[in-house]
This record gives structure tokens, sequence and C-alpha cells, in this order.
């Protein structure tokens, strides 16, 4: 395996596909030689409504990536969203019949074995994330292998969804004869490139608010405990602003990049906004404690939902020891901070991809933390590294479903 | 067997029987069912309990040596459904004959029919088109299960044998959602007068549909199998809920039905039928926590239009704005008294011992209990109701067509300061 590969990775979101032409370097950085981009059609929170027209964006921003990278793409990395997905840890045990040497299968038995649960009928598993080994009653081992022991325990984190919704996105993609290395969960590709091991290991909460969904995923000591994916986001901000305030969507969309604040309205600057003529358009003056206020409503319930989840699963907020990091091209909204520490009342960051760097500045936009992240990931999965840190036993568990899906 | 005040199901028939059978397994805690046959092996073989043997031969002979025995059967029902296939001598006499009966005996009496398939013959059409003539005249509300209808217009290619089970499935249906939609436990009742409305039209067809879903997208399931009912199909026309002018549609299951969940399903029945139908909902949250929920749509097409009935024409009913009508302020505002009697001197038939509403449930007996016990929003009351589907506090905008966001029973597409009741500044125009 040379130690300079090129991974690509394709977002199919509700506002935009973005495909990321990166290459993995010998020091673990990324460095990204381009980006794709279309404005998406046809995608409705996330998930495909409209095959055809969504299959024409993704070879549009396939065609532009490759323009811009001189990079002929044959097999991508998928990112994966949409309210079907659901989530939850499961204990996986092996008695084994002697005292011995655990073995490399005796980690896929447990795996099975925690898989064995019930999922409903029309789903199927889409992660199998590895959390800890317990060996003989000893948490948290972090290499069982060679290690000695009659009762081998795992946890995982195990998500799945709807067939048919995976199936959709995947026969877009393939109908343009490209191949597919894996479907990743968005959240879990953002996380890769938006917290450091150092958030992972002492606790952290990654929200990446999107246009059609807000997606996000809980770290507790190095392991994924939690995650999650709400079918709202910044495209239900500019509804409420449209309903609101009786504006074209086109013009409530301006109107919340360029004026909105999420922020409590109570210590909004106040005054009105005053919209002008365009040919579509008959200008009207906007109060803007009104829009705030909409604004506000939003984003503090959307906060508020996925607080009541994550506690609803077990985990504090005070297990997130290093705070809320919050992604996504939502969070370029003024005041989205400030609402999510009156919500989860710990610190929060806006972030965007780190480590990575690259012939453009795109990385500095929250906006692409996913495709970049499924970059990250598919780097993470590949590679064959020495069994040390906790991110690499994690690569084992997801390398498993590598290999199932590329069966 | 003449317990007061309840409804009873009548398999007139082989048809018929063979659907309350089927029934008996599937709901075996299920009382007031009735068979009526002239063949006394298939009686024999039947697991209905209560049965009337009809003398072979004569079918009017066979009636006058029964009619006395149906009639303390039914006395003090306050509903008879009446179910059977019409096209053979039995069952088209015998279902005529038994309404007749049961309606001059003052009992609301409905009837569920399944019509023959072509293939059958000509001449088993012409008798069932009679015997539907008469039934239509005789009784308070007919359905209609056209059985071309079942197989997708392409019988060829299904065995008979298979279309025949696809017809008793119907009419097993369509008594499951009558007694659904008869039933009076609420909290938004459907009341008699609109089951009237909608099927008492003579030469219409009747269209239900039904599903049922616990996933974590019920509604959206349960719906979508509804919808999917062959018999809400028009053949080659899409959907019989585009000409129909009034549907209803009934929610039932536990008491968590939200109302998000009841206001996304109008949307989407609205969306195929058009603003111009009258769609009257129900909901019947008594079930136990977790059962699924189950979505009953009624509706008909086709027809002469008949003299509107008083109960549909008069006083609010017309007045609302909008299609939307909610039933319970209706059924609350009208007492018993003022609905049944309408019906009845339209029908021309005199007022006996009925009472609407009169525990006509022992069919699905579950305990009632309140809706809000379980701390979430209370399901859609009377009262809110009214308020709340007032159109213009309900928008979902860009959303309105898409997969709704449901999250603890609540829509989110639905901005969250409507949901909050706040009050903006509306913009100024220049």
């Amino acid at each position: 395996m040379a130690n300079e590969q090129i991974f690509v990775g394709l977002e199919i979101g509700t506002t935009k596909i973005s495909v990321i032409v990166a290459e993995a370097r010998a020091d673990d950085q990324i460095s990204i030689l381009g980006v794709g981009e279309t404005p998406s059609r046809g995608v409705r929170k996330g998930e495909i409504v409209d095959m055809e027209t969504v299959t024409e964006c993704v070879r549009e921003a396939i065609l532009d990536a490759e323009d811009k990278t001189n990079v002929e793409i044959g097999n991508v990395w998928v990112a994966i969203t949409g309210s079907h997905l659901a989530s939850f840890n499961n204990r996986g045990s092996l008695v084994l019949p002697e005292e011995r040497q655990i073995e490399q299968e005796d980690l896929d038995a447990v795996e099975l074995n925690a898989k064995e649960v019930a999922i409903p009928t029309p789903n199927t598993f889409l992660h199998t994330i590895l959390q800890a080994y317990h060996v003989d009653g000893n948490q948290n081992v972090i290499d069982p292998l060679k290690s000695e022991g009659a009762l081998l325990e795992a946890d995982f984190h195990i998500v799945h969804g709807i067939k048919t919704r995976i199936h959709n996105t995947l026969r877009c993609i393939e109908s343009l004869k490209i191949g597919i290395e894996d479907v990743v969960l968005s959240s879990l590709a953002s996380a890769q490139v938006v917290l450091s091991q150092d958030q992972k290991n002492y606790g952290a909460l990654m929200i990446d608010i999107g246009g059609g969904t807000t997606d996000y995923l809980v770290y507790i000591d190095g392991a994924i405990r939690h995650s999650g994916v709400l079918a709202l986001g910044g495209d239900h901000i500019t509804n409420d602003i449209s309903v609101g305030l009786r504006l074209p969507i086109a013009r409530a969309e301006l109107l919340k990049i360029e004026e909105g604040s999420a922020a409590d309205p109570a210590g909004s600057e106040g005054g009105i906004i005053s919209l002008k003529n365009d040919p579509r358009f008959l200008g009207c003056d906007v109060d803007r404690t009104s829009l705030d206020t909409i604004i506000h409503l939003r984003v503090k319930e959307i906060f508020e939902l996925i607080r009541r989840d994550i506690e609803s699963s077990g985990e504090g907020m005070l297990d997130l020891i290093r705070g809320v990091m919050i992604t996504g091209g939502g969070s370029k909204l003024k005041g989205v901070a400030q609402v999510a520490e009156e919500v989860f009342d710990i610190p929060v960051e806006l972030t965007r991809a780190r480590n990575v760097s690259g012939a453009t500045q795109i990385f500095e936009d929250p906006q692409y933390s996913t495709a970049i992240g499924l970059t990250k990931y598919a780097r993470v999965v590949t590679k064959n590294i020495a069994p040390e840190s906790m991110l690499d036993r994690l690569t084992q568990g997801l390398g498993s479903l590598f290999k199932k899906r590329s069966r | 067997m003449s317990s007061p005040s309840r409804r009873i199901l009548v398999g007139v028939g082989n048809a018929g029987v063979t659907v309350l059978d089927q029934l008996s397994v599937e709901f075996p805690a299920l009382t007031g069912l009735l068979a009526v046959n002239n063949d006394s092996d298939s009686l024999n073989a039947s697991i209905v309990r209560d049965k009337i043997v009809v003398p072979e031969g004569d079918p009017r002979e066979g009636f006058l040596a029964i009619d006395e025995e149906f009639g303390r059967a039914v006395e003090g029902a306050s509903a008879v459904i009446l179910c059977g296939g019409l096209g053979g001598e039995t069952g088209s006499f015998l279902l005529q004959a038994l309404a007749i009966l049961a309606k001059s005996a003052g009992i609301t009496t409905i009837a569920s029919v399944g019509m023959p398939f072509s293939f059958e013959g000509k001449h088993k059409r012409d008798t069932a088109e009679r015997a539907l003539e008469k039934l239509q005249e005789i009784c308070d509300a007919v359905v209609v299960i056209g059985n071309d209808q079942l197989s997708g217009g392409s019988p060829s290619t299904a065995a008979i044998g298979e279309a025949f089970v696809l017809s008793d499935r119907a009419l097993l249906t369509s008594l499951l959602t009558l007694t659904g939609m008869l039933s009076t436990s609420g909290p938004v009742k459907i009341t008699r007068a609109d089951i009237h409305h909608v099927l008492g039209k003579p030469g219409s067809l009747t269209h239900f549909g039904f599903g049922k879903s616990d996933g974590a997208n019920r509604l959206h399931e349960a719906l979508e199998k509804a919808l999917k009912s062959p018999l809400l199909a028009l053949s080659g026309k899409g959907s019989a809920l585009k000409e129909s002018p009034m549907i209803l549609l009934l929610l039932r299951g536990a008491n968590d039905i939200s109302f998000a969940e009841m206001q996304a399903a109008v949307d989407k029945i609205e969306q195929i039928a058009g603003e111009s139908c009258q769609i009257k909902v129900g909901v019947h949250a008594d079930a136990p926590l977790g059962s699924a929920l189950e979505i009953h749509i009624l509706a008909s097409s086709g027809g002469a239009v008949r003299k509107p009935s008083k109960a549909s024409e008069s006083g609010e009913f017309k007045e609302r704005i909008g299609s939307i009508t909610p039933i319970a302020p209706i059924a609350q505002a009208r007492t018993k008294s003022t609905i049944l009697p309408e019906l009845q001197v339209h029908e021309g038939v005199p007022s006996g011992a009925e009472a609407d509403g009169k525990g006509v449930d022992e069919l699905f007996p579950v305990p009632t209990k309140p809706a809000s016990k379980t701390g979430k929003k209370p399901v859609a009351t009377s009262k809110q109701m009214q308020g709340t589907l007032a159109l213009d506090t309900y928008q979902r905008g860009r959303f309105d067509k898409s997969e709704p966001t449901i999250v603890e029973g609540e829509d989110l597409d639905v901005p969250t300061f409507l949901r909050k009741g706040i009050k903006l500044n509306p913009p100024s125009r220049k």
C-alpha cells in the first residue's frame, strides 16, 4: 500500500452536493486536492426524493471535481443521513470453552453476538462500532487479542436504517458507473475531522447543523456513546422566516444569512430592516426583533430536542467534559453558540475540519466537515496502524463493516 | 342473545358466514355475531355461536320460517350490519328481507355487500344490481364492494381462489371500518349522520382503505397502506378519493395519537382528494398503550345525487370554513335526539327504541382512559380542535408536501413560533 493515497468523499446534502478529493499523506494529514460542488435538487431532509435529478446533480459535482483536480474518480466514500437512521448500544458476550488466548475469530463472534437484536424488518445494520472490550470482568481492555480469559464481552454502538432508503443513495451513484467504497453515517464522518482525540477521550458532543438535517454524535472515553439524526435544519429556519414574515423562500434565505441571529431576541438591537425592491420582489420593512425571535425559537428547540434525546439515552451533560462542538452550514448563523450554551450549559465551540491542509481553503468552511471527514474516515479505515490508541481499535470495528459491505 | 343496546353483525349466505368466521378467528373477543344461511352444512362448520338455519328451498318460504327468530335476535340492538354477497338467490333475497325487518324495528341498518366478479356471468350481475338497488332504498347505508376492483382490473393472473379470498378480506375490512366508525369512544366521533351521508347514495360505489402500523413512523406507514388499498382505486382513474364529495377518516389507537398525526393524515387526504372535498375526522384513542395505529378511510364515488339529507344540510354543518370539519363539536352541539329523527324521517321509517351512541362498541372492548394522562399534549379534544384547525394558524410552508418531521408527537415542520403561539410584528409593505 502506497504511503500516499487518494480518497474521494461524496456528500449528497439537502443544500449542496460536494465531492472532496483528498490525499492522505504519510504524516497522517489530509490534504485536499480540490472540491467539486453543485447546488442540490431532489433531496429533502437529507434523503433522496427525486432519483433522476439527484443523479444528474451528482454527475455534475463529480465532473466538477475531476475538472479541478485532474483526478479520475473511480470510487467514492458516501455519507448518509436521514431521520430513518436509529442507533442503540448493545453488549455482546462470548464464553470461551476454556481459559485460553483470545483470537481474532473470538472478537468477530462477540460482534456477531451483539448484533443479535431485533431491528425493524425494513431496516439493515449500517455500523457496528466498538466501544470497549471487557475480559473476565476486567473493564475496558484496549486490546484483548492474545490476552487470556474465559469470558469476552464487548460493547457496541449500533446504527441501523431503512434498507431501501440507503439503497437509493447507492443506486444513484452506481448508475453513474462509480464504485462505492463504503457508506458512512454523516455525523461519524464529520467527527473524524471536527473532534480531536483529546475531545473524544474526555467526552464531547458534536452537532452538525445542515440544510435538511441536524446530525449529532456523543463521544465519551474515546468511544461513540450515542448518535442521532434530527430531520430539522437550516431549511426549517428559512421556512419559518418565510411563513412568519411572509417572504418568498429565496428572500427569507438571504435575510437569514445577512441579518439573522439566533441569539435571545431580548438582546436584539431591534429596529427595522429595509428589504429593497428587486424584479421579483416588492420591498418591505421587516421588524428585526421578529426575525430574531423566529430564528431563536427554532434553533433553541433543535438544541433542546438533542439534549433531551441524549439524556434519555442515559448520558448526562456533565460527562461531556470537552463541551459541544458545532459545525455544518447552520453553525455560521450568528448567535448559534450562545443559544447552545444556554441550552446545554457546558462550553460550546464553533468548529470546522482540523488537521487538514490543501490547495483550497475550503476546509475552513464548516459546510464541508462531513465531506472532508469522509476522506479522513477512509484513511483511518484503510490504514493499518499500530494498535495503540482507542481510535485504532475503533477502526477495526469499522473495518469489519468495510469487509461486509464490499462482499 | 338479545342483550340490549349493542351492534349486531349478521353474516348472510356463504360469503357472509365465511367473513364472520374469519372475524371471530382474528378477534376472538368479538361478540354480537349472527350467522344466517340456508346451507346447514356450512352453518354447522361455522365457529360463530349464534346461528339461524333457513330451511332450504324457496328463499321466500325459508325467510317466513325464520323471521320471528331473527326479530328476537336483533331485538333491542342499536345497529345491525348485514354482510354478504349479492348475486346468488339466497344472499340477494335474504339480505333485503332481513334489512326490511331490522329497519322496521327502528334499528339503524347498514349493509356491506360484495358484488359478483364479472367472470361470474351477466345473470348474476343483474340479480345483484337489482338487489343492491333495493338495499339502498331500505338501509341507512350500504357499503358496496365491487369485486372486480379488488383484482386491480386484471383478474386473469390471479387464481380464482385468491380472488375470493381477497373479496372476503375486503368485506371483513369493511366490517372493521364500519364498527370502528360506529363506535362511540371518541375523543373525536364520527356520527351516524356522517356515515349515512357518505354511504346513503343509491348507485354509488363505496371505497375504503385500512392500514395499521406501530413503527416509529406509524402514521405514514398506516396511511400508505390504507391509501394503497385496491378498494380506493377507480379502474384507470387513479384514486377514488378524487371523486368523493365527502370522506370519513378514522384514526384508532392508544391515547398517544397526536394532533400532528391527525393533521398530517388530513393534509395527505386533502392533497389527494382536493380541497373541495369534505373530510370528516374521527379519533378513537381508547386502545391500550402500545397498540398499533389504525387508519380507516371511507368514501363513495359516482351514483345519483340523492336529495341531500337534512343532517348534512342544516345548521352549522355547512357553515364551516374550509373543507375540514371536525366532528366532535357537531356531535356535541346537536343532541342525539336531533340527529336521529332526521335520519329516520328522511328514510320514512318510524323511530324505535334506538338511541345514537348507546353502548354500541362491545366489539373491541377496551378500557376508557382520559386522554391526557401521559403528560404529553392531550389528544385533541373537541374544543382544542376547533381552535387549532383554524387554517391560518397552521402552516408548514415549503414542507407542505414532504414527509413530516414528527418528534414526541409534534409536527416540527410547523414553525416553532406558531406552535408556541408567539406574536410577531408583520412586515410593512412599501
